[in-house]
């Protein structure tokens, strides 16, 4: 038998847990995030086999991003090799968004639901931690923790990605297509943390919704949140002949990126402001605004709903194993 | 330690608790003793503020509805040996209770691990039911509680884990600041343990008393047939056959007065709930 590990995890003078040790609320809540990621895996091992499947793709693809050299000549003028460097940041971060989206929404669909599958609820309430803290840790875990992990995780990413490129460029191996550009880094990056920034804030409240769900429904916590929505929008359109609550829906879901304001144009009809503007990246992010998403008051009504939402989560939850 | 008056519960239409008042001292192993569908699992709820309740309940001092996050720092429970979640490694369920539990000593629910042939790296679904007892117990013996909670906590182990469990418990865990509140359906195996009882029938309290108190209250007699009649007349609450003789138990009566009609002795726990039991 070993206990090694248990063990070499003592606190150590001056370390974070010693630190942590002497606050008891910050400690317990601590605990409670890393406990999430302890249960839900795949949280954080699916952002990361992102980051190895697409470093590989850095090392090993060649065929595939091969350019013609007569057209690589015309692909080498400055604007168009920082377009090609953005496009690449903005590509090399859809696939974590996307995992992150997929693995988000089944953890806060699952995160009050599996303890009472496996009637592990009863060992967790022996313990002194109050229902708020617990859905609060659950909350912030699916809401704000994995997302901002997945900004950093795809940032690094990225940089590895970019610096395996430019290695091969200089070795030979590939052809220089996506040379560094400092400035449209910054400004790429910028803009995709305040899209995420956007989007925890303005996603709160349906977040809310999936862990009041998963507190709530006995079972199939998936076929719930998906049928029972679905079928509000059915009958309404069938009773009442309107579409209030799949425009509610619509609105929640994307409403908030019809907030960004684009000089010139709205960022829903982007296609439409023309090739020339879009192949100008550097000039189109300079076009772009975020603070009418901040001032959309729409965005901070959500979070009272999420708060809402969280308070009655913890409230179920109190009583929730009493049959 | 605990005071209870008057507890209520229904769930539907049906009486949970209807009425039960009971105490519970410090330093006292005490059986909450009942057959199925009695009133015992709500009860220990009620106590750890997991159901709502009418009455009056105080717990420590504390009010289980509406102080349970305050109360839950000095009371321990294992509801049913099932409970920790399949995923737990060994070594993170330490981490976790040692994170949010103040009162929880590592080094002691190590020392009982290292009693068993639990490996720190090990999933609870990889341990077998015995095993994930052990590692429950080891958990919850390393908080420092006043009250400790047990709701049929042997439920499904084989004799040798039971033994263990109790040993541990009386050995290494139970001292004077301490109770410890039990229910089992198995009297036999903790009636050497237990220092009080209570008896739970149909929602209601049947009987509270110190094991002490059931030796001066409580009387079982032995009679051959031809005695019977003359026993009947002190009117025993409890008679039945075993091989041709007749056993009766009584309350409120003396020695003296049952002792030139047969064999005396103090009814054994087990003896004393069936007979509360089955009597009307």
């Amino acid at each position: 038998m070993s206990t090694s590990t248990a063990v070499s995890s003592e606190d150590v003078p001056g370390s974070f847990s010693t630190w942590l040790a002497s606050h008891t609320l910050l400690r317990t809540f601590w605990t409670l995030m890393r406990r999430e990621f302890w249960e839900h895996r795949s949280l954080w091992m699916a952002p990361l086999v992102v980051t190895v499947v697409l470093l590989i793709c850095a090392l090993l693809t060649h065929g595939a991003f091969k350019i013609d050299t007569t057209d690589t000549l015309e692909w080498l003028d400055p604007e168009n090799k920082t377009l090609v460097f953005a496009l690449a940041q903005w590509g090399l971060t859809v696939p974590f968004y996307l995992v992150m989206l997929l693995a988000v929404n089944f953890y806060l669909i699952d995160c009050l639901y599996a303890e009472r599958k496996d009637r592990s609820i009863l060992f967790w309430k022996s313990l002194p931690v109050s229902d708020g803290a617990t859905v609060a840790a659950k909350l912030f875990v699916g809401c704000i923790v994995v997302p901002l992990g997945t900004f950093a995780l795809a940032l690094l990413t990225d940089l590895l990605f970019t610096a395996i490129w430019n290695a091969r460029a200089w070795l030979g191996h590939s052809s220089e297509l996506v040379a560094w550009d400092t400035v449209a880094f910054l400004k790429t990056q910028t803009l995709m943390f305040l899209g995420l920034v956007i989007s925890i804030l303005w996603y709160a409240p349906l977040c809310a919704c999936l862990v009041l769900a998963s507190v709530l429904v006995r079972r199939n916590v998936l076929l719930w949140v998906t049928i029972v929505p679905l079928l509000a929008v059915i009958a309404e359109k069938i009773i009442f002949r309107t579409s209030y609550i799949s425009d509610l829906i619509d609105y929640r879901i994307g409403g908030i990126w019809k907030s960004l304001h684009v000089e010139g144009a709205t960022f829903g009809s982007v296609t439409n402001v023309g090739l020339a503007e879009i192949v100008s990246l550097p000039r189109f992010y300079d076009r772009v605004h975020v603070l009418p998403a901040f001032t959309n008051i729409d965005l901070w009504l959500g979070l009272i709903v999420a708060a809402a939402c969280a308070y009655a989560a913890a409230w179920i939850r109190r009583y929730r194993d009493d049959g | 330690m605990i005071e209870a008056r008057g507890l209520k519960k229904s769930y539907h239409a049906t009486h949970a608790l209807e009425d039960v008042s009971f105490t519970v001292e410090s330093g006292r192993i005490v059986g909450l003793i009942g057959p199925n569908g009695a009133g015992k699992t709500t009860a220990l709820k009620a106590i750890l503020g997991l159901t709502r309740v009418e009455g009056e309940l105080r717990v420590l001092g504390l009010d289980p509805r509406s102080q349970r996050d305050a109360l839950m720092r000095d009371v321990s429970f294992i509801a049913d040996v099932a409970v920790l979640p399949k995923w737990l490694r060994v070594d993170q369920a330490l981490e976790f209770v040692a994170g949010v539990h103040t009162r929880f000593n590592r080094a002691r629910a190590l020392e009982f691990l290292r009693r068993t042939d639990i490996r720190m790296k090990s999933r609870v679904r990889e341990l077998s039911k015995g095993m994930v007892t052990q590692l429950h117990l080891a958990l919850i013996l390393a908080i420092d509680a006043r009250l400790l909670v047990l709701d049929e906590p042997t439920l499904g182990l084989d004799l040798l884990y039971r033994r263990q469990f109790y040993d541990i418990l009386l050995n290494d865990y139970f001292n004077k600041k301490r109770s410890i509140l039990v229910t089992t359906h198995q009297v036999e195996e903790i009636e050497n343990l237990l220092t009080d009882v209570i008896f739970i029938k149909h929602g209601r309290v049947a009987l509270e008393s110190s094991v002490e108190g059931l030796a001066e209250r409580y009387v079982q007699l032995t009679v051959n047939p031809d005695d019977a009649t003359r026993a009947r007349a002190l009117q025993p609450f409890y008679e039945r056959e075993v091989f041709g003789r007749i056993v009766m138990i009584f309350e409120g009566r003396t020695a003296a007065e049952l002792a030139p009609l047969g064999e005396l002795r103090t009814p054994s726990i087990a003896d004393l709930f069936v007979a509360k039991m089955e009597a009307a």
